[in-house]
């Protein structure tokens, strides 16, 4: 932070205490619906939820084979593969935008070109994987799948339209490839790395569904124990404290942000009028979508904070239909990032990108209001 | 030697320049160390996934964070490397 934004955020809360109506009741009665909705998310969601996706995250980090991944969105792979593979790649290649946009300014600048560039840079956000498990666990798992198949489809439509709009950049691409990989593969087989990964996901699931208590801890120590031991018998030492310090790195990176979009997410349900919601965004029509699709745009949310955001503008009458379409621009589209792809492509290029963006994710909110 | 570390100013990128200067201490060795922010700058390595670590325009490693006895190893083959030249 530069000392002049530092001073200007110190003399803001100054400000915000010396004004602010302490003794009125809504101040009391917003501050009560933050720390809930936080003991709400401490007590159902932190531990059976949020701990086991990190782990998995750090797994993805670990020990997912990314050269091999990458390889394939450079300048000599032909689109019917590239544009899939940007799409859902960004499931395991990036959980935080300081992954994104480097990755994004390569595959455009020297890779497979401006249309899998665009699908990438667009999933990447949206579809990480401890975001979709957490839609799941807070928001019920049709949502989190709907949220998971209309980014990747939106993706690739955007990618398309961009590299046909822009069909020339592409042609003076192609010229020298990836710097390629530099690290080492881990020397385990797939199938252990599978089952370690497809443990892990068993856990967070047994936790989530609901079945006989007893059975559910049974299985869930069961799982532990496996896990337990694939760490303790195939693993060597350096690549476990890699997955703990993978973790952690990522724990750290979310976790504090989550925690106050949480509260900020408590005290939205008592300050915004419901009425002004139902209004705006109540109905799943055209235009409540669109208004969702902007807001999103515009709004930045740190990773995972639309989760307890949406939940709350939910409960306070939001359409499903609108609120898929905020998960669909509110990660993958804010004002910064919007500067930063200004630099990078230009302002024709951004403008294009943002507009099939935001009618995209409109379309998308519609048709499942539509269909739920 | 002129070394570069490139990344857009995430945490594993300043980890990175961190250990790469520690590195160079205890190897007792002189370098220019620079950060390079720009994502165009860092497009032009061809690299992808950030922090990465550039010894003389090469690109020794990227992706990730590397021990500081990984980075002394990657400095020594370098070294070697201009020396023979």
């Amino acid at each position: 932070m530069k000392e002049w934004a530092k001073f200007l955020v110190l003399a803001g809360a100054f400000l915000l205490f010396y004004f602010a109506p302490i003794n009125a009741p809504v101040v009391m009665t917003s501050l009560g619906a933050g720390l809930a909705l936080l003991q709400e998310y401490a007590q159902r969601h932190v531990l059976t939820c949020l701990v086991p996706a990190f782990f998995i995250a750090g797994t993805i980090a670990v020990y997912v084979k990314k050269d091999a991944v990458i390889k394939l969105l450079g300048p000599e792979t032909k689109k019917t593969i590239a544009y899939p593979v940007a799409s859902i790649s960004g499931g395991i290649l990036a959980v935080c935008s300081c992954t994104i946009l480097p990755l994004f300014t390569g595959i455009y600048k020297r890779g497979a070109g401006i249309g899998p560039a665009v699908a990438f840079l667009f999933t990447g956000p949206a579809i990480n994987v401890t975001a979709i498990l957490l839609t799941g666990g807070v928001l019920g798992w049709d949502f989190a799948v709907s949220r998971l198949i209309a980014a990747v489809i939106i993706s690739v439509i955007a990618g398309l339209i961009m590299a046909f709009v822009f069909r020339k950049h592409d042609e003076k691409n192609a010229a020298n490839g990836f710097a390629s990989g530099l690290q080492d593969d881990v020397p385990y087989s797939n199938w252990t790395i599978a089952s370690f990964f497809a443990l892990q996901l068993a856990i967070l699931v047994l936790f989530g569904i609901s079945m006989q208590p007893v059975a559910k801890a049974v299985l869930i120590i069961l799982a532990l124990m496996a896990v337990l031991a694939i760490v303790l018998v195939k693993f060597k030492k350096e690549h476990n404290l890699e997955w703990m310090s993978e973790t952690w790195n990522l724990t750290k990176k979310i976790l504090p942000y989550l925690f106050v979009g949480i509260f900020v997410a408590g005290i939205i349900e008592i300050i915004i009028p419901e009425d002004l919601i139902t209004r705006l965004v109540g109905q799943n029509t055209l235009l409540s979508n669109i208004v969702a699709s902007l807001f999103g745009t515009l709004m930045y949310f740190a990773t995972l904070t639309e989760v307890p955001i949406i939940q709350k503008l939910m409960a306070l009458g939001m359409g499903r239909g609108p609120a898929l379409t905020l998960f669909l621009t509110g990660n993958s589209l804010s004002l910064p990032s919007i500067f930063v792809l200004l630099k990078i492509m230009g302002a024709k290029q951004t403008g294009i990108y943002i507009l099939s963006i935001v009618i995209l994710s409109a379309f998308a909110g519609l048709i499942f209001g539509a269909l739920s | 030697m002129t070394i570069k570390v490139l990344g857009p100013g995430c945490v594993n990128c300043k980890t990175l320049e961190r250990r790469t200067r520690e590195a160079l201490e205890q190897m007792n060795v002189q370098a220019n160390v620079e950060k390079v922010e720009d994502l165009n700058n860092i497009a032009s390595y061809g690299i992808l996934r950030t922090p990465g670590l550039v010894i003389d325009e090469r690109v020794v490693w990227q992706g990730g964070v590397p021990s500081v006895d990984k980075l002394k190893e990657l400095l020594a083959i370098e070294q070697e490397r201009t020396g023979a030249a």
